[in-house]
């Protein structure tokens, strides 16, 4: 036991560091400054300086859990530290539940419950390292504190796109979801998308007043009727092609269908 | 419905000689008043040709919605109304507790004669967080939205490329577009469109 | 990519054309009925306004059209635009009220009608201004944007 608290000022200062470094010198993280919750609760104006104060506190707080001597003020400190991100937490959750957290590097995605038990995991580890001595080996002890930072960064949602992206494209590459199925009907949608594309639309888009209001397929053509000022606007569309060129279009006038 | 099609069928493809470039409209009630200029509205105000909002009920032909800032509206739709629920549907897709937006005309009694209603379109931006089975999870603003490929109806937009109903080639972390109809009061879509700058 | 603030912007010199879509603001239904008012306040899917990527420095960072190879020219919020569907010439004058779109996350995008294409993502309209030009179905058009 005395081994694993030993390790915990490293864990926690690491992680601190890793905090302050980005809130102090990562140009993304002041430009997104604004959606944090720190910026929602401080003001915009104060939101950068904010960040300066918060990375600053942790850096110090950082440098004497790293630096020689081990001393239970710095496991009080770190549990202060913890506390008031637990605290931050919860009462951004509360106020501004949209705005992203600003823990950990930019990103812009709201408060998630990974966030607390990452805040939750640094307190249990601060108040564990209040009774910390010096590390004097042990292979648990390293072990347990290689799995704690595995941990709290499985936990850091600012760093998904360095393991958890790639995980899943793997995994999406292996099972193919989305594979296209047996070639069936040709979705309106092409056909409405090369429609869009074609002289014919564009020449009579200006008179369409509806969208559209009915289709049917015939002769390897696809027609797609509006309402448009005149009465109505009819396009044939060729199935098969997928050349706007191919796309035709009349406007009829209503006393002729009634 | 058949001789309407075939009419319209031969006048597209110049076997009719009922294509006329240019009439003027005047026999379909409300309809008259589609060709009409719209109104000069002032830029960033409320546009009253144009109504938001969820349906509360359904009388006859006419939908009774509740709009999101709690405004009523009466919308008429009528034979030449177009109305899209992830594709050209009729009126008896309309369901209480659609969302949709129409555009039409305001007519004097406040009723909006409807040109166009959209059900449940919704036009959203966001990452893809990961893809299951037929389903993007799309992180849009912090919040997943389950996006469901529906077979015969979602297409995907490669930058210009021709559309395409594959939709494999679609990735994790890839930023994307999505036009489809919400599914109410869940955080699903059903997708129509799925746009991708590559 | 040059990340540096340009000094040009082309909607000075004319109009500038681009592709134009949609978003939902202020109060609404399903995945939109989360998203304010827009950074302006004032923001509302039923009235004629639109989203512009540079209303703001935080804004210009997180839009970053010039990534895209496209300077724009800072504008606030109440400031008015013109739109035109280079599709058929339709058009919508629409007041900013939000900081959009995201142009450097679809940057070489093209979207043509008959020969006319148009590239990056520069504006985004309301439902009610977007719908004057085009249809909510088509969701991206070709455009123009002039002040």
């Amino acid at each position: 036991m005395h081994g694993i608290a030993a390790l915990q000022p490293y864990v926690i200062g690491l992680v601190l560091l890793w905090a302050s470094l980005t809130k102090l010198f990562s140009a993304r993280m002041r430009a997104e400054a604004g959606r944090t919750a720190l910026a929602r609760l401080a003001g915009p104006a104060r939101a950068v300086p904010a960040l300066r104060l918060a990375g600053a506190l942790e850096l110090v707080v950082a440098a004497a859990l790293l630096l020689p001597p081990v001393l239970p003020v710095e496991g009080v400190a770190a549990t202060a530290l913890s506390t008031g991100f637990l605290a931050y937490l919860a009462y951004a959750r509360l106020t501004v539940p949209e705005s992203s957290c600003g823990c950990l590097g930019a990103h812009s995605r709201p408060i998630e419950g990974r966030s607390f038990a990452r805040a939750g995991l640094l307190l249990a580890a601060s108040v564990a390292a209040i009774w910390a001595g010096p590390y004097t080996g042990g292979v648990w002890a390293a072990l347990v504190a290689a799995a704690e930072v595995l941990v709290l960064l499985g936990l850091s949602p600012e760093l998904d796109r360095h393991w958890l992206m790639p995980l899943r494209r793997l995994v999406v590459r292996v099972r193919k979801p989305l594979a296209p199925g047996p070639q069936g009907e040709v979705p309106l949608e092409v056909t409405l998308r090369l429609l869009y594309r074609s002289r014919a639309y564009c020449s009579a888009s200006a008179r369409l007043v509806s969208d559209v209001q009915d289709v049917w397929d015939e002769d390897g053509m696809r027609f797609v009727v509006y309402a448009a000022r005149e009465g109505l606007a009819v396009f044939a569309v060729p199935l098969a092609d997928a050349d706007p060129a191919g796309v035709r279009v009349a406007l009829v006038g209503e006393p002729a269908l009634a | 419905m058949t001789t309407r099609r075939q009419m319209l069928k031969s006048a597209v493809l110049g076997g009719g000689a009922t294509v006329v470039a240019a009439t003027a409209l005047g026999s379909l009630g409300p309809e008259a008043a589609f060709g009409q200029a719209a109104p000069d509205i002032e830029p960033g105000a409320v546009d009253p040709n144009f109504a938001e909002g969820r349906i509360r009920s359904i009388k006859d032909n006419t939908l009774l919605v509740l709009g999101s800032n709690m405004v009523f509206h009466s919308i008429r739709v009528v034979d030449g109304t177009s109305l899209w629920k992830l594709g050209p549907v009729s009126f008896d897709q309309a369901k209480p507790g659609d969302g949709l937006y129409a555009r039409g005309v305001r007519m004097p009694d406040g009723v909006l004669a409807a040109e166009s209603v959209w059900l449940n379109i919704v036009n959203i931006k966001g990452h893809i967080r990961n893809i299951t089975g037929d389903k993007l999870h799309l992180d849009h603003g912090g919040k997943e939205i389950l996006c469901h490929r529906i077979p015969g109806k979602s297409v995907a937009i490669y930058s210009d490329s021709p559309p395409s109903a594959d939709l494999s080639p679609l990735r994790v972390g890839q930023h994307v577009q999505i036009l489809g109809a919400w599914r109410p009061d869940t955080n699903e879509v059903d997708i129509a469109t799925v746009f991708s700058a590559h | 990519m040059a990340r540096s603030r340009p000094t040009d912007p082309v909607d000075l010199l004319g109009p500038v054309q681009g592709e134009v879509s949609w978003f939902c603001c202020g109060a609404a239904w399903g995945p939109c009925g989360t998203v304010g008012k827009g950074a302006c306040g004032t923001c509302n899917s039923g009235s004629l306004q639109h989203a512009w990527p540079n209303t703001s420095d935080a804004c210009w960072a997180i839009t970053r059209p010039d990534s895209c190879g496209v300077s724009l020219s800072r504008r606030t919020c109440g400031f008015s635009h013109r739109t035109t569907a280079l599709c058929g010439g339709a058009s919508v004058v629409t007041t900013i009220a939000d900081c959009g779109p995201q142009t450097d996350l679809f940057c070489g995008e093209r979207s043509c009608c008959g020969a006319t294409c148009a590239s990056n993502r520069l504006i985004d309209l309301t439902p009610a201004a977007y719908s004057r030009i085009a249809s909510l179905s088509s969701g991206l058009r070709p455009c123009e944007i002039s002040a």
